[in-house]
């Protein structure tokens, strides 16, 4: 083992960069992934018939795939189509299909978009119908019920399957690094293995920051589930 | 019962049914300002349909409801059963006959003071102080003030139903419907929430109660409604048609349950 090239400024500084770029494809997708979560699911649970199939045929394409054949088919597969290739130059949005960070943050978004809309959607339809009477009862409207009483409390019991997601999208997000140019903390590993020859020292580490991420993530998502999920914890008096 | 202006809720020739089996075969119900009336019956008699059908939380195949002097509207759909010509009536209606349920039914991510403030300021546009001191005045009458910070899952099943009720009462509402709010409580707590009932009556409160509790519809309410499938069988003075029932039904049905 040889640890001085990997602990050297210029490797420690590429690992640096690679983490910002993990933590912002991450994020990112884990951001928009959210919205399409939350649309996903109301549609799923209350849109009409039509919707509800189209919808429910998207998250079974994107649970029933591997990730990375859906990175490979929007980096590679969409690039091949003659429609978008004669936009991508100057018609926006087809001019991010050039970009690798894109592609990648578009394949991972829709990914937990998709996983956690059924997650979601499943905590909606487990609600307990009795909360959804009382609030019909005191005169609320469907989307306010929707709005005020159903999603807050859905949401709630989704967060202990949603911070597995959380971690599960972390470690994937090493499968960008099959994208060309973008260098998250995998890809800095790949590049210091093939410079030195380090496989072990180079994966290690990448393996050290990834541990040190999942653990602060975690810690967070207990943090929000203490607070969040406190009326669902045994009584204290 | 003929002077229309005390009149706080009419619910007329009320038909359910569901499929081939019904339920209300024409049932009338109306309460006079500060009435409190108990509806009782077996099992499948039909008295908790009534009184979900009157806020429509079951859709009738026929009826009217009159509630404080302002009909719904209502129009049949496909399927035959009545719904709200207008969606925005039927929530301003909704207000006005706030429900109390066997299940208590509290938002159970809400504390208690979320629970009872929600419906004043999201459905009817109370600034949030104003309804904070209603939660606590009503908290206060229910016996629960200092627990505006707990969450229901952490409280005991009389103490949830106690909530409830000051949730229906943050409403203010017209008429109180009370859908067996003690059949789901252990035994030694029906006592806390029949008192707060009482207190309720006592105020002067309309209140249509479904109930079991044959010693509270004798003391408490000042008419007594008995349902026998789906047909009012006899109704009155609970004084007098508790203890000396006409119809051989309800003595029967007494003589299982009279305590």
């Amino acid at each position: 083992m040889s640890w001085e090239i990997v602990f050297e400024t210029e490797q420690l500084l590429a690992y640096w960069h690679g983490l910002l770029t993990t933590l912002s494809l991450l994020l990112s997708s884990l951001g928009i992934g959210a919205v399409l979560a939350v649309a996903c699911a109301l549609a799923l649970t209350n849109g009409p018939w039509i919707v509800q199939k189209l919808v429910g045929s998207f998250t079974y394409f994107v649970r029933g795939t591997p990730l990375l054949i859906q990175v490979y088919l929007i980096y590679y597969g969409l690039a091949q189509l003659e429609w978008i290739q004669s936009r991508w130059d100057d018609v926006w949005p087809w001019t991010h299909f050039k970009e690798p960070f894109f592609c990648a943050l578009l394949a991972f978004a829709l990914n937990t978009g998709g996983y956690t809309a059924e997650m979601l959607a499943g905590a909606i339809r487990e609600t307990d119908p009795g909360e959804v009477e009382a609030a019909r009862a005191m005169g609320m409207g469907r989307w306010q019920i929707m709005a005020r009483i159903v999603l807050p409390s859905a949401i709630r019991r989704t967060l202990p399957p949603y911070s597995n997601e959380v971690v599960m999208m972390l470690h994937s997000t090493s499968l960008a690094s099959t994208v060309p140019a973008l260098t998250d903390v995998t890809a800095v590993a790949s590049q210091i293995y093939s410079d030195y020859y380090l496989p072990f020292e180079a994966y290690l580490a990448a393996a050290a920051i990834y541990l040190c991420v999942t653990f602060t993530l975690i810690g967070f998502f207990r943090l929000l589930e203490k607070r969040y999920l406190a009326y669902l914890a045994p009584r204290r008096n | 019962m003929t002077d229309t202006t005390t009149l706080k809720l009419q619910a007329e020739n009320i038909h359910k049914s569901y499929g081939s089996h019904q339920v209300l075969k024409g049932v009338t119900l109306n309460a006079r300002a500060g009435d409190v009336i108990s509806l009782i019956g077996s099992s499948g008699s039909g008295k908790s349909t009534l009184l979900r059908c009157i806020n429509l939380l079951e859709k009738p195949q026929q009826g009217r409801i009159i509630v404080a002097g302002e009909e719904l509207q209502l129009k049949a759909g496909r399927t035959g059963e009545l719904d709200a010509v207008q969606p925005k009536q039927l929530q301003r209606l909704r207000t006005k006959l706030a429900m109390v349920f066997q299940h208590f039914n509290l938002w159970a991510h809400k504390t208690v003071l979320q629970n009872i403030i929600e419906a004043p300021i999201h459905v009817l546009g109370l600034p949030k102080d104003e309804a904070i001191a209603r939660a606590r005045k009503y908290l206060q009458l229910v016996g629960l003030e200092g627990r505006e910070d707990v969450y229901p899952n952490h409280m005991s099943g009389g103490q949830q139903q106690r909530v409830a009720i000051a949730r229906a009462l943050a409403v203010e509402p017209e008429v109180m419907l009370f859908d067996e709010p003690t059949s789901a409580l252990d035994p030694e707590l029906v006592g806390e929430v029949l008192r707060v009932m009482q207190v309720l009556a006592q105020e002067g409160r309309t209140m249509v109660v479904v109930t079991h509790e044959i010693g509270f519809a004798r003391e408490v309410s000042n008419h007594v409604v008995f349902l026998h499938q789906g047909l009012i069988e006899e109704q009155g003075d609970p004084k007098q048609v508790l203890i000396h029932p006409q119809s051989e039904r309800l003595a029967k049905f007494l003589s299982g349950s009279l305590k």
